[in-house]
């Protein structure tokens, strides 16, 4: 039994390989890293002020045309814009077309018991929705003190804390898809391997050999498995290479061993009942969108388990991982049941 | 014409008779029923960073409905001691709130303080009347370019936009590519099923029959496309109308993104040997063609390089702006002529031979170079392939491109240069090295002479492209860097020829493998191009 087992895992894996197919595997988990990074640093360094008042070093002259006792002014000046005094609009304007500022602020003043100010900006796309950007800031909380004004009071007003996006991008989004691409890449692929068996007639004889079906099947899922946990693995090391700290190594490992498990037994289930690659391979991308979706109103997803252990959060630990190996078990006991239906 | 409908039809009663019968269409209906139902329940409260953080809650606090922090109900004492041990992340006490000094904690002071605004937003805009709760508007103005005579008004382009400050959206034109993506997704999955289609005949060997027909094989990939062609099209029609889009402009805008990825689908049946290269090959184009489509609508509006892509007018026809005519074209010209190449690559491919046969990936791909070589004369189908691949050369430099935005800012430029380097020389010269293997040429003159016309067609169909973009993209630097914009065209032809040339002849008459040959090829273009752009700048 053991012998024909793995010789069907060695067979797999030596296909996958000498096919190079799993260097396209790779190139996609690589490109979409990197694509996604890519644009968030885009992203950052286009539509957040605090990213663009960090590179722009004081480069933001803004004239201001304003009271002295304006806040409006100093709030600017606070948020890191070089402000620049003009008593008029027609000299703030002399300085734009001389170059010596980018933009114009006008006098708040009042009209029908509402504060209004002008912003004069440059006609480029570009500068004019940078400095959009960074002024936006100012004006909220001079908007708050307009409104405290009036006795309006905002709670919570005087929050600061650091940018978080790059800490939520890398934890929510960047290594789940890392840990979780191959499992999904195990699922199609175990598809593959079953109704190719199937569609090419060679069930039978790979049958013949002293291997039970359940044998077959579990070979197939054991050679996807083991890949995506590798995969797992490798990019884990980057990782840390990378500087990037990542809390719970083993259960996250554990943890996408357990998903991909998940992942290709579901789709070795949909294989047996369907038998064709075409409809497989839809419905398991349907199953799995949708237990994505499930998952995530039940608030029980792996997703967010693998967030929480990687950041190393307090209430999170082997037994919520221990929780999704319990649905694996049930899974391929209804595997075992299903692919009989095989032989037919 | 009749027997493409033939085909046509012959499909949509394969596609009947799959999915009719057994469990699969009521599966499938379930299933997209309870996507359908999740993506209504999360539509709001998935964000980045969901339950990474977690919140210590005590007294009078709002209540926090964000799907990124977990709350947590203390009392004062527990909630010191928990923040300080780690395990909470801010401690919340009536209008008070605790953090520590490090990284985390501050990164979910800073998430909190933006559910906070909204929720404070929300509250007093319920609770006090319009001009107490919104007591600010901002005027924006833009300025023309002249300076008006002394004493009157500043001189404005465009009409004044009044805004109040804590209700303006933000400029990042997140939602309108999302919805834009919107009409990606059901194009995708319809070209999968299109991809079936021609592997489901492969593998029953009915593809055989069918090629020994009375049709062309250009009639039965048109056969086969025409179904799925006109369902992908009329869920855009569906989605623009569920929108309130504008339809025909919807249309316009998607047709050609449609033909493009139905291109790229076809190819994935003509190369698989396997069903998981199949697999493989079709996650790779789904990821590329994503990122071609999505990172450069990202940056509507702030750089005119985003007309790239289509969905950059999706996104200006959700936000009623207007664009032109060049506007239009810049993205779906290459899509086009994209679509028209895979056309041409596809009536040649379809043979059995080639369908059927089990080699490397990268001797299908030569063999497939050279059934699309030989319909004629080496000087005219060198010259041609040249000049047609063109599109496909610019599409990968974008993509490349947004590859490269990850590396450190020195590098970016220097890593496109070379990487555009190297496609542009495997592209003019793997035609060549193609035909010298099939014994096609054989001494050095031909060779030469080859090189030379394929450095000509490059060169024409690049400042075709050159000149279609600069009329749109004022930033053109950038396309003109990866394009080398020389203002004399016989420099860049004899540059172009000199790399052609160093190439074949290193590989046909010193027989370097091919890679090291392109290698070294690639490094003369590279540095040709830094000159040129030291000297430019």
């Amino acid at each position: 039994m053991i012998s024909p087992f793995f010789a069907v895992v060695k067979k797999e894996l030596t296909s996958v390989l000498r096919d190079r197919t799993i260097v396209i595997s790779i190139l996609i988990q690589l490109f979409l890293a990197s694509f996604s990074s890519g644009l968030l640093l885009g992203m950052l360094s286009l539509y957040d002020p605090d990213t663009i008042l960090r590179f722009s070093d004081g480069g933001f002259r803004i004239a201001v045309v304003a009271d002295a006792d304006s806040p409006l002014a100093s709030l600017m000046s606070r948020r890191g814009l070089n402000v620049i005094s003009f008593s008029t609009l027609q000299e703030a304007q002399d300085a734009y077309y001389r170059g010596e500022v980018l933009a114009l602020v006008d006098v708040p003043r009042n009209v029908n018991g509402l504060t209004e100010v002008k912003l004069y900006l440059p006609e480029s796309d570009t500068i004019s929705s940078l400095i959009r950007m960074v002024i936006q800031e100012p004006l909220k909380q001079y908007e708050n003190y307009l409104r405290e004004q009036k006795g309006v009071n905002i709670r919570y007003a005087d929050l600061q804390g650091k940018p978080a996006t790059s800490f939520e991008f890398m934890y929510s989004a960047l290594i789940p898809m890392l840990m979780f691409f191959p499992a999904f890449v195990a699922g199609s692929m175990s598809i593959d391997m079953i109704t190719e068996e199937v569609e090419g007639k060679t069930l039978q004889t790979l049958l013949s050999a002293p291997l039970t079906i359940s044998g077959m099947i579990g070979a197939k899922i054991t050679a996807a498995v083991t890949l995506a946990v590798a995969q797992c693995m490798a990019w884990l090391a980057l990782l840390r290479t990378n500087g990037t700290e990542i809390k719970n190594i083993f259960w996250i490992v554990a943890l996408a061993l357990i998903i991909a498990g998940i992942s290709s037994t579901t789709a070795a289930m949909t294989a047996a009942l369907l038998q064709d690659r075409e409809r497989s391979q839809f419905i398991f991308s349907l199953l799995l969108l949708a237990g994505v979706g499930i998952s995530t109103m039940l608030k029980i997803s792996p997703i967010t388990t693998l967030s929480r252990l990687a950041v190393g959060d307090a209430y999170t630990s082997g037994w919520n991982v221990l929780a999704f190996a319990s649905a694996f078990v049930i899974l391929f006991w209804m595997l075992l049941r299903v692919s009989r239906r095989l032989l037919k | 014409m009749n027997q493409v409908f033939v085909i046509a039809w012959r499909e949509i009663t394969r596609l009947r008779k799959r999915f009719s019968g057994g469990a699969s269409p009521l599966a499938a209906l379930a299933l997209l029923a309870v996507l359908g139902l999740s993506a209504y329940t999360l539509r709001d409260s998935v964000s980045l960073g969901n339950g990474l953080y977690r919140a210590g809650v005590s007294g009078d606090v709002p209540v926090i409905d964000d799907s990124r922090f977990s709350i947590l109900t203390v009392t004062l004492e527990d909630g010191r001691a928990l923040l300080a041990d780690g395990a909470i992340d801010v401690l919340i006490v009536d209008s008070q709130v605790f953090a520590r000094e490090d990284d985390k904690s501050q990164f979910a002071l800073r998430a909190l303080k933006q559910y906070m605004e909204e929720f404070e937003l929300q509250r007093v805009s319920s609770s006090f009347v319009d001009e107490e709760a919104f007591p600010l508007r901002v005027g924006v103005n833009y300025l023309g370019g002249q300076q008006p005579p002394a004493g009157s008004e500043p001189q404005t382009v465009k009409p004044e936009e009044i805004i109040i400050p804590s209700i303006t959206p933000p400029p990042a034109p997140f939602t309108q590519v999302l919805v834009a993506l919107i009409y990606i997704l059901p194009i995708t999955f319809i070209s999968i099923f299109f991809t079936s289609s021609f592997m489901d005949e492969k593998a029953n060997r009915r593809l055989t029959i069918l090629l020994s027909a009375p049709v062309t094989p250009f009639q039965i990939i048109l056969g086969k496309m025409l179904p799925y062609a006109v369902f992908a099209l009329s869920t855009t029609v569906l989605i623009a109308s569920l929108t309130d889009a504008n339809i025909p402009l919807a249309l316009a805008i998607f047709a050609p993104t449609t033909m493009f990825i139905f291109a790229i689908y076809l190819m994935v049946p003509l190369f698989y040997r396997t069903f998981k290269d199949t697999t493989f090959i079709s996650m790779l184009v789904t990821t590329l063609t994503t990122a071609y489509l999505v990172f450069p609508a990202m940056f509507t509006n702030t750089s005119d390089l985003a007309y790239i892509s289509p969905l950059t007018l999706a996104v200006k026809m959700y936000r009623l702006e207007p664009f032109g005519w060049r506007e239009y074209l810049l993205p779906s010209l290459p899509m086009t002529a994209i679509f028209g190449f895979a056309m041409f690559a596809g009536t040649r491919l379809l043979n059995e031979e080639f369908l059927m046969g089990y080699k490397p990936l990268t001797c299908k791909l030569a063999d497939a170079i050279y059934l699309m070589m030989a319909h004629s004369r080496p000087w005219f189908a060198v010259t041609l392939w040249s000049f047609l691949v063109i599109p496909a050369v610019y599409m990968a430099q974008v993509v490349m491109l947004a590859f490269a935005t990850n590396l450190p800012v020195r590098l970016i430029l220097a890593a496109v240069l070379f990487a555009s380097a190297f496609i542009e020389e495997l592209v003019k010269t793997v035609g060549i090295i193609v035909l010298a293997q099939r014994g096609v040429i054989r001494t050095v003159r031909e060779a030469l002479w080859l090189s030379f016309l394929s450095a000509l067609g490059f060169l024409i169909g690049e400042k075709l492209l050159v000149f279609v973009s600069v009329s749109v993209v004022s930033e053109a630097q950038v396309s003109g860097a990866l394009f080398e914009s020389g203002i004399f065209l016989l420099i860049p032809l004899t540059a172009h020829f000199i790399f052609v040339s160093v190439v074949n002849l290193l590989r046909i008459k010193l027989k370097f493998p091919y890679w090291l040959a392109l290698g070294i090829g690639t490094i003369f273009h590279f540095i040709y191009n830094a000159v040129i752009l030291r000297g430019g700048a």
